[in-house]
């Protein structure tokens, strides 16, 4: 493999601007992006006759002719190579195409993403070529659906608790597998599911539990499936438990190293969470047309709702979201699809601000529909029941807090105070440990500025480097002070994380519109530099309150209102007093 | 049976129309383009017909109409030419003799057109065509049987079918009803990438239509509730008569 280059946000906590990972902002190739286009056409073609989100969502599944016309068109094997009969979709244009689907139907583009993004992906980075052999090609085809196997009962974000076992026997060349899995997506429909299990490894001589990550297929005896989840939203997508008892899997089943299955679950979800981040968008933005045909159209006071200023601050807010959040989100799958780029934290940045703002967005998108927003017969509660659970799936936006605050801390204090180390094992808890930034910058010329925008960015730009500059000098103080002991201060890593989340979204921006406006033009741009600079504005205000914050807090009376309450076990306190 | 279809690349239904400056075209900055609907009746029927001979796409225009023709071929045709022009002229006869000139360098049975274009809906392609090449013509055809060098038509017509026979070669014009289009499967839309589209240089005919000027539809004024029960009918009915003048 080549070597990898460090994460740009990563780099950017030791006050580094690698501008050229964001510079200029990437693009498909013309060939690729006809393909994504063609097969986005035919997606819409094949929707509007086929895919009925109302009634998916009311019954609770997609009818199976349906799932059948998708397979058959070939919406299975998007981003599998065309080695192994896929057709070989990058990151960007797969997103793009979960993007497409979920304007439908986030039910279905559930059931596509589950199997692509991460059922069967840890076989299209991780697999042998046996393997890749043996399963893609009928994977691609939807003849075996992928689901992936890692959330358990005992082991939600604490990912590495997971109890399922496998008992390796040399005689034999089988794993004997026990263990229940939870909330498995595609469970119900899946012939073909990446397993994590625990088995038992020599280490230094010491015996010591390794996670490892299996091929089962629902051929083998002992695999069996709980009956459909009863879910908020998403309802037409399936979600099962599944169980395993006493499975006999071979060893040529294994995908990646024995013992390496922690880092092949982490690199699936990385890829995973930007797919999922797209997929957000596209349902946020067909929901966010509808709400524009309604405001446009209902009047009180004589006057249409998109007049009212109250109304326009709603859709200026949510079209500035959108903006800014898929410039994050299609520069990182331009990252992905340079493939010598760390992307770990970014991809975790897309999903936590693509998922919390579709959730307000899709909120607001409600509020503005009114009364109507409320009831069934409209499309706006489903999009605000399927939206919830993308804060939740594929890491917690907490969690993935604490990965990209404690990543990048990290990084800052292997240089100084060599306290790294420490920071090490919470992060082994739910995401990858990858190389460090300052390692890779410390020969180079290392800047804080970058190049020169168009001057109708030079302020945002500006902006962006002032307080990038201030997210370091903040680490720097945060780790002399707290020293190890910063992974207990969740309050302010959850602020460091929001700051560099919005420093992710201000580089993208800008060099999203920078790149276009020197491809057509700044008079052909000026809506978009209008955007740029509203979202720079909004985050660097949010940047130094997050900042300022991290001194200035009450955090220490909230650790102790919510001791006391958790005690109390109830909210204890009355308006009047009774004896 | 080797086939043709000429096909139009047209702006998609949904697309918010807006009138160039000079009042001579539209403008065609964020257009998104797909192939004319009808016409995809027509290729999906020329796919069914072909029985191992060659569904040719044919299609007249600048080079985005090439993503028109890729749409045809992803769908399972087998050839393309493409007729290059700057645009399409105003003048269907324009755009025919271009056509015809391309397919008498073929030797097909069956040619395809849609009933019409949804861009600018002259609605005469199969019968200039028929009548240019010498051979017989059907329009709006919604069912269609093919066999030893004949062809049954079923055509629609107000409030009912006619059937009509001819010989082929012949041209014929397709209506929605004549089949179900397929989708594109993402295997023909990537097997279409390696067709290579022929490109021709043929002039158009002479233009003997010339556009004046696009202008806006009039803005449709605000509908009137009357009311909700029996009660408002006489009302609604003098309204009809009197103000809205069409009873």
């Amino acid at each position: 493999m080549a070597p990898v280059k460090p994460s740009f946000s990563k780099a950017l906590f030791s006050g580094v601007i690698m501008e050229d990972l964001v510079f200029p902002y990437p693009k498909m190739e013309k060939e690729e992006a006809e393909n994504v286009k063609m097969m986005i056409d035919t997606f819409n073609k094949f929707a509007e006759d086929n895919i009925d989100a109302v009634k998916f969502d009311e019954e609770a599944k997609i009818p199976e002719d349906v799932i059948n016309g998708l397979k058959e068109l070939g919406f299975f094997g998007l981003n599998t190579p065309d080695k192994y009969d896929g057709f070989g979709l990058g990151s960007t244009g797969f997103t793009k195409m979960l993007s497409a689907v979920s304007e439908h139907d986030g039910s279905t583009s559930l059931m596509l993403g589950a199997h692509q993004s991460i059922g069967i992906k840890a076989l299209n980075l991780f697999g042998s070529e046996e393997q890749k052999k043996k399963y893609l090609p009928r994977l691609v085809t939807g003849e075996l659906v992928g689901a992936f196997c890692l959330t358990e009962p005992g082991a939600g974000s604490d990912a590495a608790g997971i109890k399922t076992k496998a008992v390796r026997d040399e005689k034999s060349g089988y794993y004997v597998l026990n263990g229940t899995k939870l909330w498995i997506t595609n469970g119900g429909i899946a012939d073909f599911f990446t397993v994590f299990a625990k088995e038992d490894l020599e280490i230094k001589g010491e015996i010591q539990e390794k996670i490892t990550a299996f091929i089962v297929t629902t051929d083998m005896p002992g695999v069996s499936k709980g009956k459909e989840e009863k879910k908020m939203g998403i309802r037409g997508s399936s979600t099962t438990e599944v169980y395993f008892e006493d499975v006999k899997v071979p060893f040529e089943n294994i995908v990646g190293e024995r013992g390496k299955g922690f880092k092949v679950a982490m690199e699936v979800l990385n890829s995973g969470r930007l797919g999922l981040a797209g997929g957000t968008i596209g349902a946020f933005k067909e929901i966010f047309k509808t709400t524009l045909d309604h405001i446009n159209q209902r009047k009180q006071f004589k006057k249409t709702l998109a007049e009212f200023e109250v109304i326009k601050q709603k859709v200026a807010q949510i079209t500035i979201d959108i903006y800014a959040a898929e410039s994050m989100i299609y520069l990182t799958t331009g990252l992905v699809d340079r493939g010598d780029v760390d992307y770990s934290i970014e991809s975790a940045m897309c999903k936590i601000r693509a998922t919390d703002i579709a959730w307000e967005g899709i909120n607001e998108c409600l509020q503005m529909a009114g009364g109507i927003g409320f009831m069934k017969e409209y499309p706006y509660e489903r999009n605000v029941r399927d939206a919830r659970i993308n804060k939740i799936f594929e890491g917690t936006n907490e969690i993935l807090r604490m990965f990209i605050a404690l990543s990048g801390l990290q990084e800052r204090g292997e240089y100084l105070k060599k306290i790294g180390k420490a920071l090490r094992d919470p992060i082994k808890g739910f995401g990858l440990l990858t190389d460090f930034a300052a390692d890779w910058v410390k020969d180079r010329i290392i800047t804080g500025r970058i190049r020169d925008v168009h001057p109708s960015l030079m302020n945002a730009k500006k902006d962006f480097e002032n307080w990038a500059k201030n997210l370091r000098f903040t680490v720097e103080r945060l780790l002399m002070e707290h020293s190890k002991e910063i992974i207990y201060r969740e309050m302010i890593s959850y602020r460091i994380a929001d700051a560099a989340i919005d420093l992710f979204g201000m580089i993208a921006t800008i060099s999203r519109v920078d790149t276009r406006i020197r491809d057509i033009g700044a008079d052909k741009c000026d809506k978009e530099i209008k955007i740029c600079n509203a979202f720079c504005e909004q985050a660097w205000r949010r940047v130094r309150r997050n900042l300022l914050m991290v001194d200035k807090n009450n955090d220490d009376y909230l650790r102790e209102i919510a001791d006391f309450i958790s005690e109390e076990k109830q909210y204890p306190f009355n308006t009047e007093q009774f004896f | 049976m080797n086939i043709a279809v000429c096909i139009k690349q047209v702006p998609d239904t949904e697309t918010k129309v807006k009138i160039s400056d000079d009042k001579k075209s539209i403008a065609e900055g964020d257009i998104n383009f797909i192939l004319n609907p009808y016409d995809e009746f027509g290729v999906e029927e020329a796919l069914k017909l072909a029985d191992g001979g060659e569904v040719t796409i044919i299609s007249l225009g600048p080079d985005r109409v090439t993503s028109a023709i890729r749409s045809a071929l992803a769908m399972g045709a087998h050839k393309a030419i493409h007729i290059k022009s700057d645009a399409v002229p105003a003048d269907p006869g324009a755009t025919a003799d271009a056509l015809v000139a391309v397919l008498k360098e073929g030797n097909y049975d069956l040619i395809f057109t849609g009933k019409q274009a949804i861009d600018d809906d002259h609605t005469q392609m199969a019968s200039l065509l028929g009548e240019k090449l010498g051979i017989p013509a059907v329009n709006v055809v919604v069912k269609l049987e093919v066999s030893g060098g004949k062809v049954r038509a079923e055509r629609e017509i107000e409030g009912a079918h006619e059937v009509v026979e001819c010989p082929t070669p012949c041209v014929i014009s397709a209506q929605r009803g004549l089949n179900e289009p397929r989708y594109a499967s993402l295997k023909g839309i990537m097997a279409a990438k390696k067709i290579q589209i022929e490109a021709k240089d043929v002039n158009p005919g002479p233009n003997q239509l010339q556009i004046v000027e696009y202008n806006y539809p009039p803005q449709k004024s605000a509908g009137k509730i009357v009311g909700d029960s029996a009660d408002a009918v006489p009302e609604l009915i003098r309204l009809l008569n009197e103000e809205a003048k069409v009873i």
